[in-house]
């Protein structure tokens, strides 16, 4: 259902729900290397409350960005092609095409952009795996070189999710047996695993087919459709009219009267229908004679 | 020059001055929203980025939907005895897409680049299409309408040439009508998982189309009855109620398409256990089923103050879909809901004002209801002796 495939290049984060300790350095750091107010960073935390009874309390937290996603629903709407999905797994958004259609926030099942409301003229906040840090020889994003606990990892997708699976079946017990963005909207690039149901962390429960793809059921129809209502209204209309002509010529050929020729069709069948409006005023009928 | 023009403005009843103070305060607010930015001037947030906005929008193109329908039944179908109906009823697609248009470009946070959907294609994308189709139908528009703005003046000329053209013209402005229309439903399709099941369908577009097919021909029939008390200018009798004739039956495919694919997706028990969302689903139906049946009673249809009632029934039926779909029964995240601000209530309402002082003013100074019907006057104004004498 996908319309990207993997290349085997692409690269992807491993998140562990168990190991966030919600200091939030990763806030600061993405604020810090992204130059973004803390109130728009691209990473926030999702976490579940206090839950239990005293003394047995816990508190379980994750960070949270975009995910990446195979076949980004974003990408499918953005109205000016601003977010792209390269070679590299990494959903990026160019901020000299955006128009602030805000599109994107809507169509994303995970509600991951951000706008920067307080602008005069904002744009949209969406984590790019600080590609810019890729591209300069960093290796790895600012968020994932700051977590103090290595909550984030970061590396090759493939390996990333080999990671996930191998952390849950060499620790039963301890992680759901579930990894969030596998398959949530057609398999993301970033992967959580999670102690305590993802529903708890307040993560929406997305479909295992992305939106994107629905979409494009439709949209690539569009220039049949178009085709397809253009022939067919000027099938209509030259149908008609010539029915019309045909009438009004054996009309004319009955009463040996002059009729309006076939290039004055349009003529004609105003013509006939003139007398069925009997209350037009004259203004409409000098026109239409 | 210049002392004919104050004369003239001069001349204007006191509706237009109300109408254009309502206009300038709007405008002012909406010049304002554009220095300020969205985050000072309205209520939309992370949870709830479009607002009323996009739903007056939606029912907008909706109710200008007649200008398409309208030229396919003449032009197309050939059925030109409704003939008399297109210009006003352009005028008021013309009008409604200028309004969506301004309403738009409020809504681009970077209304800056709002040329940006021409040089930077995404195919993929609904809102892209929607847009290329409304600039280029807005064209066609003016097109159609250009031989009324032209009558009078010194390029009337032009008329022989424009009229050539106007089948081919209209063919594109009814498939580019059919695209855009049946997009805007299109729209809601990626949006999945924050729109309720009641009105997320693969079939939007096709509601979306239909629908606009009952809203357009509302629209011409209301503006007919409301043009008769304002302008003294009517459509004939039976022209109104042929056109009315149609609305049951475009009613019925579009109601038996809901909940039939309701039904299909194994959705219909939603109908009656989904709180709110039942609710507002069933007033959306309510409203339309009661005009499907006004109009399928011949009398309705030839009767102004009923065919009015109809026709408000279909464009409110359709109105609380377009604002369902974009606003009501859009999931609130964490709780969070939307309610707009009162800058964009007041831009709104300074944009309506501008369509209706424009309409206005072009169907004073401009030959718009030329085949339409004059209102016949009661007898009070006629002098009643000559007349007895006869």
């Amino acid at each position: 259902m996908s319309e990207t495939t993997s290349n085997g290049n692409e690269y992807g984060f491993l998140i562990d729900a168990s190991r966030c300790i919600d200091c939030r350095a990763c806030l600061v750091a993405c604020s810090v290397e992204n130059e973004v107010p803390m109130e728009t960073t691209r990473i926030w935390i999702q976490e579940t409350g206090v839950q239990g009874e005293f003394p047995n309390l816990a508190r379980f937290s994750a960070p949270y960005h975009c995910m990446h996603c195979d076949d980004p629903s974003c990408v499918s709407a953005c109205t000016v092609g601003a977010l792209q999905k390269g070679d590299d797994g990494i959903v990026t958004y160019d901020q000299d095409r955006c128009i602030g259609c805000r599109y994107c926030m809507y169509a994303c099942p995970f509600q991951v952009p951000n706008y920067e409301w307080k602008e005069q003229l904002p744009l949209i906040v969406k984590c790019d795996m600080c590609v810019s840090r890729l591209s300069d020889g960093h290796s790895i994003p600012a968020c994932a070189a700051t977590c103090p606990t290595d909550a984030i990892i970061f590396g090759k997708k493939s390996d990333m999710l080999a990671e996930a699976h191998r952390r849950i079946d060499q620790n039963p017990g301890k992680f759901m047996n579930h990894v969030y963005g596998e398959t949530e909207n057609g398999g993301t690039a970033t992967f959580y695993i999670s102690p305590v149901p993802f529903a708890e962390l307040g993560f929406p429960a997305a479909d295992e087919a992305s939106p994107a793809y629905f979409n494009r059921l439709v949209t690539h129809g569009t220039p049949t459709v178009a085709g397809a209502v253009a022939v067919g209204l000027s099938s209509v209309y030259l149908t008609i009219k010539h029915h019309a002509e045909a009438t009004a010529q054996g009309v004319g050929a009955a009463h040996g009267q002059n009729q309006a020729g076939p290039n004055e069709a349009e003529g004609a069948v105003v013509g006939t229908a003139v007398p069925q409006n009997p209350d037009l005023p004259q203004a409409a009928q000098g026109q239409e004679a | 020059m210049l002392k004919k023009i104050i004369d003239e403005v001069k001349s204007l009843s006191i509706g237009y001055y109300i109408l254009a103070v309502i206009a300038a305060a709007g405008l002012s607010v909406a010049g304002y929203r554009l220095y300020a930015g969205l985050g000072t001037t309205t209520n939309l947030s992370k949870a709830f980025p479009w607002g009323v906005w996009i739903s007056f929008d939606l029912s907008t193109v909706a109710f200008s939907g007649g200008a398409f329908t309208l030229a396919a039944l003449v032009y197309v179908f050939h059925l030109h005895e409704l003939h008399s109906a297109v210009r006003p009823t352009v005028l008021v697609g013309l009008i409604g897409y200028a309004s969506v248009l301004l309403i738009l470009f409020m809504d681009l946070g970077r209304w800056d680049r709002f040329y940006h959907f021409l040089i930077y294609p995404n195919l993929n994308s609904a809102l892209f299409e929607v847009s290329w189709c409304i600039m280029l139908y807005s064209t066609i528009l003016i097109y159609e309408l250009s031989p009324v703005l032209l009558k009078n003046s010194r390029w009337s000329g032009a008329i022989k040439i424009i009229e050539k053209w106007t089948i081919p013209m209209v063919i594109a402005g009814v498939t580019l009508s059919t695209l855009h229309q049946s997009s805007l439903g299109t729209l809601f399709i990626v949006m999945s998982p924050r729109l309720h099941a009641l009105w997320h369908s693969m079939l939007l577009p096709v509601f979306f189309l239909i629908s606009s097919l009952a809203a357009g021909l509302a629209m011409v029939i209301a503006g007919a009855i409301l043009s008769y008390w304002i302008f003294k200018r009517t459509l004939a009798e039976n022209v109104q109620a042929e056109l009315a004739w149609f609305i049951p039956w475009i009613l019925s495919i579009y109601l038996v398409l809901k909940v039939g694919e309701l039904e299909i997706t194994d959705e219909l028990h939603l109908l009656f256990s989904s709180g709110k969302y039942s609710t507002l689903y069933l007033t959306e139906l309510a409203l339309l089923v009661v005009p499907l049946i006004l109009f399928a009673i011949k009398r309705v249809r030839h009767s102004r103050g009923w065919s009015l009632t109809g026709a408000a029934f279909v464009l409110a039926g359709v109105v609380l879909n377009r604002f369902n779909a974009s606003w009501f029964a859009i999931k609130p995240v964490a709780g969070e809901m939307y309610s707009p601000s009162w800058m964009e209530v007041a831009i709104l309402i300074g944009v309506l004002a501008t369509a209706v002082l424009a309409y206005s003013l072009i169907a004073h100074y401009f030959p718009l209801f030329e085949e339409t019907v004059p209102v016949e006057r009661p007898p009070k104004r006629q002098p009643s002796l000559a007349q007895t004498g006869d």
